[in-house]
């Protein structure tokens, strides 16, 4: 960055500052899963993964594990037909309401989530779903949505309408146009949005707490039942697994379409 | 000739075969069928909770009957009374509000110039590391991260050791309101930096050094120039982080332990442990009406920023 000191010296502290408190909480959680000790304490009394052994010999952890994992993979799933087909007609598309259109499918956003979660679970409830797994992934496709919407618009922005003329003009039946020119030119949006849905449902806590019970609770409402009770270690050991989780999504995120995606200017 | 040149082969048939279903499938022309077509999918999840918000507006309007814990049939906005009646409701959504505000001015403080170093820095190596810094919390939602303070912050974690060590008394940093919003400021940072930088990638560095090269401070380029370009970036992140604060439960409830309690925490404890739905209902729709109102009278004022789904002409 160019400028004098004085900017630089200004601008640098505060990234500094930020990239300080948002690693913290990281960091100090690997440590504490990495303790000898019984408590939570700092120092920690030496290094040991005897945290990470016992959570490998808790079932309840296992199925809360693969539960989010089911839970997440059917949010994922759901919204990559729903949203790269809205993104497309959204940009692509003129038709009447479209302002409406848009409100409506922000409405994910402006409700608020403790909403969204009781009104789920009050209409899966009367129509005797609830209680069940794959409505929580379809609920949390519901509150995400927009993400895969942004993601892939994004990406629709971009491309040239030319290029799907272009195809046509030579001969390519709609179909195979869409298949063959507009979903690859539209690819990286659509890997972006389905592993942010995915990350989302991974993490998203007050909105399965209202859809699931003690036999489908996911991994984020049961570290949150635990906080409650007793801080120990082996809560440190669960969390780390989904630091190990993020870490993997923003490598397959960077690998696939690079972090720069997200540089773009609109 | 090759046998194979002359065959098709077996994608081109299959594209075929699907072409010709699709047709008969799809018999409409025209491009508006084909929009409503895409849209529907997801007019359908979306109304998944318009559905859910019909019940709530519907729950909200009956009291509920003490004798037998449920709601009674008649219609009454006794529960709007209530939450008007009672102090406590006012006091939370107050505290709420004006955590949001402070929230949100202080975390677009902080994410602009995060944004902008972002976007600006000539090291690629640098920017990559900043992306991977801000990634990585966003990746690894609220509860997580709120442990990770209840650790530093602890009665016995962190800070405390560290205080104690020297001989110090116990500080009371965690379940206060100055914790409730560290958490939250962290938890809205990545949002707000992802929101401002395609408004500060659209900057031209031109007009910076136009502006400088014309005398101005860097202060000044910063805040005629920077600042008023970066407006739909400004308008988006503090929309979000708003309404996402004015929305939370997770921190005022890890970090706040019951202490400092947000509006959703009042909504929760209705349903859940006084066992009132009716009350937690008339909560709910008055807390979206209140972050609507507010919301939409700042979109009047300033447009819809960096939010829309269609890229500005």
């Amino acid at each position: 960055m160019r400028g004098p000191l004085s900017k630089r010296l200004f601008l640098w502290t505060l990234v500094w500052a930020v990239v300080l408190t948002l690693s913290a909480p990281t960091f100090v959680i690997i440590g504490a899963s990495l303790t000898a000790g019984e408590m939570l304490q700092f120092p920690p009394e030496g290094l040991s993964f005897k945290w990470y052994r016992q959570l490998w010999q808790l079932d309840d952890f296992k199925h809360a594990l693969t539960r989010t994992f089911y839970v997440s993979l059917i949010c994922t799933l759901l919204s990559l037909p729903v949203g790269t087909l809205a993104a497309i007609a959204m940009v692509r598309y003129r038709f009447r309401f479209q302002g409406t259109l848009q409100v409506y499918l922000l409405l994910p956003f402006t409700i608020p989530l403790v909403v969204s979660g009781l009104s789920m679970m009050l209409f899966f409830g009367d129509i005797r779903v609830l209680g069940q797994l794959w409505p929580v992934g379809v609920g949390l496709c519901a509150i995400n949505i927009p993400f895969m919407i942004w993601s892939v618009s994004a990406s629709v922005n971009a491309l040239d309408p030319e290029l799907e003329n272009a195809a046509a003009n030579c001969g390519a039946p709609p179909v195979q146009a869409f298949l063959t020119v507009t979903v690859p030119a539209v690819m990286p949006g659509i890997i972006t949005g389905a592993l942010l849905m995915f990350i989302l449902a991974f993490n998203e806590f007050l909105v399965s707490l209202f859809l699931t019970d003690s036999r489908t609770v996911t991994l984020p409402v049961q570290i949150y039942n635990s906080i409650r009770s007793v801080i120990t270690p082996d809560l440190a050991a669960v969390s780390v697994v989904f630091i190990l989780i993020a870490v993997v999504t923003i490598g397959l995120l960077d690998r696939l379409v690079g972090l720069e995606i997200f540089l773009r200017s609109k | 000739m090759n046998r194979t040149l002359n065959r098709k082969p077996i994608a081109w048939t299959l594209l075929d075969a699907v072409e010709i279903s699709a047709s008969t499938v799809w018999p409409f022309r025209g491009r508006a069928a084909v929009a409503r077509a895409f849209l529907l999918p997801a007019v359908l999840v979306v109304g998944l909770l318009l559905v859910g918000l019909g019940y709530i507006i519907e729950y909200s309007f009956h009291e509920l009957d003490i004798t037998t814990y449920r709601l009674k049939d008649e219609y009454s906005i006794i529960n709007y009374h209530t939450v008007l009646e009672r102090p406590v409701y006012l006091r939370v959504l107050g505290r709420t509000v004006l955590a949001s505000l402070i929230v949100t001015f202080l975390t677009i403080t902080l994410a602009l110039p995060y944004a902008y170093v972002l976007v600006r820095t000539a090291s690629a190596a640098m920017r990559k590391f900043l992306l991977f810094a801000l990634f990585l919390p966003f990746f690894i939602g609220q509860v997580v991260r709120a442990y990770g303070w209840l650790i530093i912050l602890g009665r016995e974690g962190l800070i405390n050791a560290a205080v104690t060590s020297l001989g110090l008394p116990t500080l009371d940093l965690i379940y206060t309101y100055p914790a409730v919003l560290f958490g939250l400021i962290q938890y809205m940072l990545p949002f707000a930096v992802l929101l401002l930088i395609p408004a500060i990638a659209a900057i031209g560095e031109d007009m910076e050094l136009a502006s400088e090269g014309l005398g101005a401070h860097w202060v000044a380029t910063f805040r005629y120039v920077v600042l008023p370009l970066a407006k739909p970036g400004l308008v988006g992140a503090s929309v979000v982080v708003f309404t996402l604060t004015m929305t939370d439960f997770a921190m005022p409830e890890i970090l706040g332990g019951g202490t400092n309690d947000f509006i959703a925490s009042a909504i929760y404890d209705s349903f859940f442990q006084i066992s009132n739905p009716g009350l937690g209902a008339a909560l709910s729709v008055i807390l979206i009406a209140v972050g609507s109102l507010l919301v939409m009278g700042f979109f009047l004022a300033a447009g819809p920023g960096t939010l829309g789904f269609r890229s500005r002409v």
